[in-house]
């Protein structure tokens, strides 16, 4: 099975033509042309008309391309998001199975209309309540296109009536319930830890990376940035370090003599060194190889459009 | 509460295949050892394992442990067969995710236990949570059977592996899973088997300082069941969930002052900026209780020692 390496997910308006511009630029894995909450009331119909071509360019750099479309205008805004280049769209505010069922349809029929193989496109759900939050086991199970899962803290924040401050998380429990029941049904949980969640901001490096990493080992599998400055750190957090890649390659090493030598239990490095240790450590080295894969396929995409 | 407390302080997972694990597993003075067929024996050794489990027991209980095999989640008909001789107490079930995988073991227990005289009912199952699957079936999984009576997990590598995310972190990565075994296991009335956070940033399995001070922490959140990897964790893991004795001459005062309270008709008092309540006595009594499970085991680990030491002078 091929491992899907969707790390950073970079949000920009579809309607600011600057950001929409450059998106392609940052080395996102991918890119969301956002019709949603980025785009005022007053401006939904005009930003439908963007889409077409925004979906070509963001897709110069290789990054996978979504669109957030708006719950209220699902079927316009699928139609108007449905050209050649569109890896899926992202639901918000989702509440039901039905939500995800509806959107599923949506897209079978825009598939049908524009000769797209049935079932290409993806849907990353977004949870905003709690109530989202507490079904989230029959919402991910609704449909075989989801592919992610994330929760909308800002909006869960005003769902529950909280004021976030960066000094108390709020959704310890919500991040760990989506992240478990994402991960048992086979689909990928994303967002990113506490403050940064309620409270999206600008970090530096050290920081970023920080937040990021502490992201990774809550179980989820990619960040959704708001801010490109986000992007490069949040594909590193993701990333296998190289001290961990050569960790884990000594410890297949010692393993694999350890079987040789008639025991799967063999001590190193003061841990103890059995088959799940060695389970993960080919999850790692195959990650690495796989975010490395994904990176030159965007480096080499990214140096022939700028020529 | 299940009628019966088992104390399982401290015990060792180990290769069944290991002889020098095995042969000095009932000098360590654990409360259990867990004889492994799982993840630390290949997988070219798992039918030669079995065969070994049935002398085993006898070998690691000769000091009053009790002997606990960890089976192979993909191998639970050849692995049960092997193993349910009198003496095992447990068969741990790796990789728990449904409620069906364990009553199909407890069938099949069933039948063996008939089948080799053993009293029914006796050996009792470990489910152990250690995917995400098995986290969102926690409920299910832990009424499965009346033969689950310590239920958790929702940690450790399996569970890393799982979620995607690094073991040694400085924060609890595991802390909704641990929450919801936890709340499984008290809602069925088994006995809890998880842990409060400590940060371990080195992965040492032999560190005595730290097992002690994890065993105490657990203990203070009110679990009670330890287990290890290490011979060097044993004794520090049963000091850590045993009540120390000035706590225990404080549930005595506690009892004490209680007792003169129902006397005077009030329902609470404070002494010393203490409250004394009902829930108080209450608590007070329960780690008497406790103590007094922990002292008993002692005791017949200490007399199988003895036996152990007569008959080889």
């Amino acid at each position: 099975m091929s491992m899907l390496i969707r790390r950073s997910n970079l949000m920009v308006p579809v309607t600011n033509a600057k950001f929409a511009a450059g998106a392609w630029r940052h080395g996102a894995d991918a890119i969301t042309l956002d019709l949603e909450d980025g785009v005022v009331p007053a401006l939904k119909a005009g930003a439908r008309e963007l889409v077409k071509d925004a979906v070509a360019v963001a897709g110069k750099g290789a990054a996978e391309v979504f669109v957030r479309v708006n719950k209220e205008f699902l079927v316009a805004d699928v139609e108007a998001s449905t050209w050649p280049g569109l890896a899926g769209i992202m639901l918000p505010k989702v509440e039901s199975a039905e939500d995800v069922v509806e959107a599923s349809d949506a897209l079978t029929s825009a598939e049908r209309r524009h000769g797209i193989e049935p079932g290409t496109l993806s849907l990353i759900l977004l949870l905003e309540s709690a109530n989202a939050v507490f079904r989230v086991r029959e919402i991910i199970a609704a449909s075989e296109r989801v592919s992610q899962v994330g929760l909308d803290e800002s909006d869960l924040s005003a769902s529950l009536g909280i004021s976030p401050v960066a000094e108390y998380d709020p959704f310890v429990y919500a991040r760990g319930r989506m992240a478990i029941e994402a991960t048992a049904a086979g689909v990928e949980p994303i967002g990113i830890a506490h403050p940064l969640g309620t409270l999206p901001r600008l970090l530096s490096g050290d920081d970023m990376l920080k937040v990021a990493t502490d992201s990774k080992n809550l179980g989820f599998k990619g960040i959704i940035c708001p801010h490109t400055s986000w992007v490069s750190s949040v594909n590193t957090a993701f990333t296998p370090t190289e001290s961990q890649v050569d960790f884990y390659t000594q410890v297949r090493d010692v393993f694999a003599q350890a079987i040789a030598a008639g025991t799967a239990a063999v001590p190193f490095a003061g841990r103890m060194i059995d088959v799940p240790v060695d389970e993960w450590a080919k999850v790692v080295i195959a990650t690495s190889t796989a975010c490395n894969l994904r990176d030159a396929e965007k480096q080499t995409a990214m140096e022939a459009a700028s020529v | 509460m299940a009628d019966h407390i088992a104390v399982h302080r401290s015990g060792l997972t180990m290769p069944v295949v290991t002889p020098r694990f095995i042969d000095n597993a009932w000098r360590r003075g654990c409360d259990f050892i867990n004889m492994d067929l799982e993840d630390s024996v290949p997988q070219h050794m798992k039918g030669y394992a079995r065969t070994l489990i049935k002398d085993a027991i006898t070998n690691v209980t000769k000091g009053g442990a009790e002997a606990f095999t960890r089976i192979n989640h993909d191998l639970v008909l050849a692995d049960l067969e092997g193993i349910i001789w009198p003496g095992l107490a447990k068969v741990n079930y790796p990789k728990a995710e449904y409620g069906e995988e364990i009553q199909l073991l407890d069938r099949i227990i069933s039948r063996l236990e008939q089948a080799g005289g053993i009293r029914p009912g006796t050996v009792e199952i470990g489910a152990d949570i250690e995917t995400s699957v098995g986290v969102a079936n926690a409920y299910d999984i832990a009424a499965a059977s009346p033969r689950v009576r310590e239920f958790g997990g929702a940690g450790g590598y399996d569970m890393s592996r799982d979620l995607g995310v690094e073991m040694f972190v400085g924060f609890d990565q595991f802390v909704y899973g641990k929450g919801e075994v936890e709340l499984a296991a008290l809602a069925l009335g088994l006995e809890p088997h998880t842990a409060p956070f400590t940060a371990n940033t080195t992965g040492s399995v032999g560190d005595p300082d730290r097992a002690f001070r994890e065993a105490e922490a657990a203990r203070k959140c009110g679990f009670r069941v330890g287990g290890g990897l290490h011979p060097n964790v044993v004794e520090p893991q049963t000091r850590g969930f045993t009540p120390t004795q000035e706590e225990v001459d404080e549930a005595h005062q506690v009892l004490e002052q209680y007792r003169q309270l129902e006397v005077s008709g009030e329902t609470w008092a404070e002494t010393d900026g203490n409250i004394i309540d009902r829930y108080e006595a209450a608590r007070a009594r329960k780690l008497l209780d406790w103590s007094e499970l922990c002292a008993a085991r002692d005791q017949e680990k200490a007399e199988a020692f003895a036996r152990v030491e007569a008959a080889e002078a």
